[in-house]
């Protein structure tokens, strides 16, 4: 049951239209990203939606080494780099800094939001131990994992947040094999969500939907606590396609089912833009066969694979106890119940 | 300045991802043929350009031992970039109006590093007088050759075999012949696969690459200041710089150069809808007071996500870069004169064209 | 002797790890972050009850591992808040990358090492290879031999790598069981002695706060990256002034310098403590608490005649150059006593060997050095060992050396 204060919170915070969007950047322009690069977006989103009052906190990765070439950056709000795997304890480290000295009178009482953001490795793989640990204090801090399915700063590795089968530096097609990347990618948010009983928002994204996307980031900082978000931000340079179509892909991955959008707000699971529709069963998913020949990283792609690939998501929202959102299925409940 | 002839530098200057593969194989190919040549010859991309991005203009070398031998080529040859080069290859026209890879170095001019008398080789369906009114003058004489075809782009993971390298290696061997020759290159690109298409096309770049001495003098006007950067006694401590001030952009890195297509506005067709605005990864966008919006080309990469996402059909609409000569911003340009602005537009729309790139073996 | 109760409120047994705790309470630190390995574990163990019992008002964060403990705390002084931090051994070195950007960044972090020897094999005893590890990346170093120096020197960590003329982290190393768990009597000072010591941390145009934006550590290239580090290393050098400065200090407001029970032990140098040096012939040194039995060694060997003396290294970095040549330019013979190794290092010899016999270099006239490894894993170093080192240092007033580093007491070597 979401409570009552936490739903005046979120209601507060909600922006109605892009109309009503804040115009002021508090990361602007002049950092050293691709040609369409989504993720860039999502550093402007959370940087505008969380306003001048803020602290962020940007582990290693893309985001970091684009965003600022020495002596210059791109950033108008404090910006402070931490580790691969430091994103968890950056922000806790921050954030328990900001209450301590406010308690002792030694800063001024203010809410100020401290946001981290870190790519695949930095909260998925090596950093998932820090961020999961972040999660378990009561601080208000909001970690933001900007997924673009690869390791894209070292020039496009394979991670777990790769998708199966994507050709990366790391797992390139080759005589013998054609998919090196077996693993099925790691779903971030259940695990956060499952896991970590005081976090009371948690979200997925794309900044394909700019409102919807800004809107999550303010929910996340209004209802405060360790919250967390991820957002899948299509990489131009990785995923191999004209930079223009970066808006195009991120729909394509929402409409597919291959992404849902959904929160997690107070204990209750909210599905949004066309996630929604597709669960309540008002939209048909498109074939995620549309969303992955767009992609030169799956061109080796036979039918058979991309078949693979449906049947997977088929049975996110055909099987799954909760749609696309938890890969469980419970005894006591049949699907077909519901 | 350091090297004098006992080595030969080439320079190939490219899109960041997009060329990444076309520029590697094109050094490869010069120092293959210069050994063919007997001649010890190395090759090395600026590694501050790594990790690349799409678009953003990246730089390749080829070191070439002239009387030295493989060790002391080595040894020259040891260093982020040379001061001076030989010859300067450049795979997109669009590079011609400068290059800026990083903060600090401004927008340096294409032929920064050409050696009195080098050679500079495009890649171009334009013709030479056309390109030089892109390229800044030298005061020496130099040569400028064209390589009569399109850009070759690609993605990450493919490589576009166009026979652009070919062609490449082709007129390099006609205009130097010092470097490459073409007799040796011949005999290097028959050892590669459908050898005949591709000693075709070099004998037919060979033959055909329009060229021309250019004169001290000519060219465009282009200031560039190098940097002076900050001593350590200037810089603030901590590995800390001051952040960007409100309502400002970072000044210190424009990086307008990274694009090849800027979006064109028809203000007159525009229904304010923001979303060009909101798409915008580069913030490039400024609510003007009557609810349109500017564009800062100079920090524009020329993604093309605004004229994607514009619901109004030829609106936002991509056009060459080369079709300007100035980061001038739109708006301004319509409240001016409507009338000179709508003739403006469709004389620059007259270079849209299909997008050169090709991604990957998808779509 | 009557002023001096005065400057002591208490007298309290502690170990040295609880010792440096107080410390820290009495500095009043803001945010502490905890993760558990032997020997160092009780500082934290000691913090937590201080907070519980509403002794210290500060945060507590249990971080998942030393990388995150030590990230935590550089992102909170960094955000202007004093912070307490520490570890050992292994946990010290998984830690690693964070620890050497808080030195990069300028985050002056005061953390605690109880010495301990490297797994594998897992062993807890004491081994100086743990905190030597970022010897050359730009901690402030020191190293303490009694759980009353340890809370003295705590203070005066804070004061120093706070500075704004330094702003660099410290590591306040301690011998893993010697110090860590052997309890001593601490004199307790009032704590309003320690305010009129100790002034607020203030990072200035350094601190992170929506107030003050700032970029911290963005992507450097070539073109800046020397810049940082010749800053770096200058920040290291300022901080001997601050250093000395800090020691005065102390001893106006306490009454007695660091480290001392009483006004009447007052060591002549905050880099180096000198022990019967004025006429030895042979000079002891070593780090940590094994000048404990050094000094009883060289009382007994006195007694037979022998110029003996010792030099105990306090502050290893910034190392104190000009103090070592001071103190030994006169002697004849220098055994260095290393509580750690280099392994195929000049001469196979440790760090400290190393670290004096390049010192010594520039001397017309040097004395020889040799080089003594012992006491790894925590083994002890016996007067008695010592007594040996010192007739084996005699034997070379004259003649060259033969050998010149010992493993002393190693099984299978001859002793």
């Amino acid at each position: 049951m979401v409570e009552k204060e936490i739903e005046e919170k979120v209601y507060k915070s909600i922006i109605k239209t892009i109309k009503d969007t804040p115009l002021e950047e508090f990361y602007t322009s002049g950092h050293r990203t691709c040609q369409g690069c989504e993720s860039a977006l999502v550093m402007r989103f959370l940087a505008k939606a969380a306003g001048q009052r803020t602290i962020v906190i940007g582990a290693t990765g893309c985001m970091y080494v684009a965003n600022t070439t020495y002596y210059s950056t791109s950033w108008i709000v404090p910006w402070v780099h931490t580790q691969l795997g430091g994103s968890g304890a950056a922000a806790l480290g921050t954030a328990a800094a900001l209450r301590a000295l406010m308690r002792k009178g030694k800063i001024k009482q203010e809410p100020i939001n401290v946001i981290a953001f870190c790519g695949d490795l930095g909260c998925a793989d090596m950093g998932l131990s820090g961020v999961s640990n972040a999660m378990t204090y009561d601080y208000n801090l909001l970690i933001v994992l900007y997924d673009n399915e690869s390791s894209a700063n070292t020039d496009i590795q394979e991670t777990s947040m790769t998708p199966y089968g994507a050709q990366t530096s790391f797992s390139r097609p080759g005589k013998q094999r054609r998919i090196m990347k077996k693993r099925w990618k790691k779903s971030v948010v259940p695990m956060i969500i499952a896991g970590h009983r005081n976090i009371r928002y948690a979200a997925t994204m794309t900044p394909a939907y700019p409102l919807d996307s800004i809107n999550k980031i303010r929910k996340a900082l209004a209802i405060g606590g360790p919250t967390f978000i991820h957002s899948l931000d299509p990489c131009p340079k990785g995923w191999d396609y004209d930079p223009r179509f970066s808006h195009e892909l991120g729909v394509l991955a929402a409409e597919t089912g291959l992404w849902p959008l959904y929160e997690y707000i107070d204990g209750e699971i909210v599905y949004n833009e066309p996630t929604k529709s597709i669960v309540e069963g008002r939209m048909k998913r498109k074939p995620v066969k549309e969303y992955l020949e767009k992609q030169g990283r799956f061109s080796h792609f036979t039918e058979e694979d991309i078949e693979h690939v449906q049947r997977m998501v088929d049975e996110m929202y055909d099987e799954w106890e909760i749609p696309g959102v938890m890969p469980i299925k419970s005894l006591n409940v049949k699907i077909s119940d519901k | 300045m350091g090297v004098k002839d006992e080595v030969k530098y080439v320079e190939i200057v490219y899109r960041g991802i997009f060329q990444k593969r076309l520029a590697k194989y094109i050094a490869e190919g010069i120092v293959y043929t210069a050994r063919e040549m007997g001649r010890p010859a190395l090759s090395f991309g600026r590694y501050g350009d790594s990790p690349e991005r799409n678009g953003v203009p990246a730089k390749y070398y080829v070191g070439i031992g002239n009387g030295v031998n493989e060790e002391d080529l080595i040894g020259y040859s040891t260093r982020v970039e040379p001061d001076l080069v030989d010859a300067i290859i450049v795979l997109d026209d669009t590079l011609l109006k400068g290059v800026e890879s990083w903060a600090w170095q401004g927008v340096q001019p294409i032929n920064l590093k050409l050696k009195s008398n080098g050679t500079m080789l495009v890649t171009s369906a334009k013709r030479i007088n056309e390109l030089l009114k892109m390229i800044p003058k030298k005061d020496f004489n130099w040569t400028l050759g064209v390589i009569n075809t399109e850009p070759s782009f690609s993605g990450l993971w493919a490589f576009k075999d166009d026979l652009t390298m070919e062609k490449v290696w082709g007129g390099l061997a006609k205009l130097r012949p010092d470097i490459i020759d073409l007799d040796h290159l011949i005999k290097y690109v028959s050892k590669k696969q459908d050898a005949n298409k591709r000693i075709s096309a070099v004998k037919e770049a060979y033959s055909s690459v329009d060229y021309r001495t250019v004169m001290k003098g000519e060219g465009i006007d282009f200031v560039y200041n190098p940097p002076r950067l900050l001593t350590w006694q200037e810089m603030l401590e901590g590995t800390v710089i001051p952040a960007v001030p409100r309502g400002k952009r970072n000044e210190l890195f424009k990086r307008g150069t990274t694009k090849f297509e800027r979006p064109t506005v028809d203000f007159d067709t525009c229904i304010k809808c923001k979303l060009c605005w909101v798409y915008c990864p580069d913030e490039c966008f400024d609510e003007t007071p009557d609810g349109y919006y500017d564009i800062a080309y100079d920090y524009c990469v020329g993604c093309g996500i605004c004229a994607d996402v514009c619901p109004v059909k030829d609106c936002i609409v991509m056009v060459d870069e080369s079709m300007f000569t100035d980061y001038r911003r739109p708006y301004e340009m319509w409240k001016e004169n409507k009338a000179k602005y709508k003739e403006w537009l469709k004389n620059v729309r007259q270079a849209r064209k299909e997008r050169v790139y090709v991604p990957g073996l998808g779509r | 002797m009557t002023e001096v109760k005065k400057l002591v409120e208490k007298e309290v047994l502690m170990n040295g790890t609880q010792a440096v705790a107080h410390a820290a309470m009495y500095a009043d630190v803001d945010v502490v972050a905890a993760y558990p390995i032997r020997p160092y574990t009780e500082v934290m163990d000691t913090i937590s009850k201080l907070i519980a019992d509403g002794e210290l008002d500060a945060e507590f964060i249990v971080a998942e591992g030393e990388h995150g403990q030590f990230e935590t705390v550089k992102h909170a002084s960094l955000a202007g808040a004093r912070t307490l931090v520490g570890s050992s051994g292994v946990g010290w070195l998984y830690g690693m990358e964070a620890i050497v950007v808080t030195a990069t960044d300028r985050a002056p972090v005061v953390a605690i090492i109880g010495n301990r020897a490297l797994d594998d094999p897992g062993a807890y005893g004491v081994e100086h290879n743990d905190a030597l590890m970022v010897r050359d990346v730009g901690w402030l170093l020191v190293w303490v031999d009694t759980a009353q120096e340890a809370f003295d020197t705590t203070l005066i960590a804070y004061r120093v790598a706070e500075d704004q003329r330094v702003l660099l982290p410290l590591g306040i190393s301690m011998d893993g069981g010697f110090l860590t768990h052997s309890e001593q009597i601490v004199r307790l000072p009032p704590k309003e002695l320690v305010k009129n010591f100790l002034p607020p941390y203030n990072r200035g145009k350094y601190l992170v706060h929506p107030d003050n934006p700032i970029t911290v550590a963005p992507q450097v290239n070539e073109d800046w990256v020397m810049e940082i580090r010749r800053q770096h290393e200058e920040a290291m050098e300022r901080a001997r002034g601050v250093i000395v400065e800090a020691y005065e200090e102390f001893k106006k407001v306490f009454g007695r310098y660091p480290g001392s029970t009483n006004e009447l032990q007052m060591p002549e140098n905050p880099f180096v403590e000198p022990y019967m040096i004025d006429d030895a012939e042979v000079v002891l040194i070593g780090m940590g608490t094994v000048s404990k039995p050094m000094k009883v060694a060289i009382k007994n060997m006195r007694r037979q005649g022998y110029k003996v003396g010792m030099l105990r290294i306090r502050w290893f970095r910034p190392f104190p150059t000009q103090d070592v040549i001071k103190y030994l330019a006169n002697s004849r013979v220098v055994c260095v006593v290393d509580r750690d190794y280099s392994m195929g290092s000049p001469n196979r010899g440790g760090v400290i060997y190393h670290e004096i016999r390049s010192s010594l270099y520039d001397l017309d006239q040097r004395p020889r050095v040799i080089n003594f490894i012992g006491g790894l894993g925590g083994r002890e170093i016996t007067i008695q060992d010592v007594e040996k080192i010192i007739k084996i240092g005699y034997e070379h007033r004259d003649t060259p050396i033969t050998k010149p580093v010992y493993w002393v007491g190693v099984r299978g070597d001859p002793w």
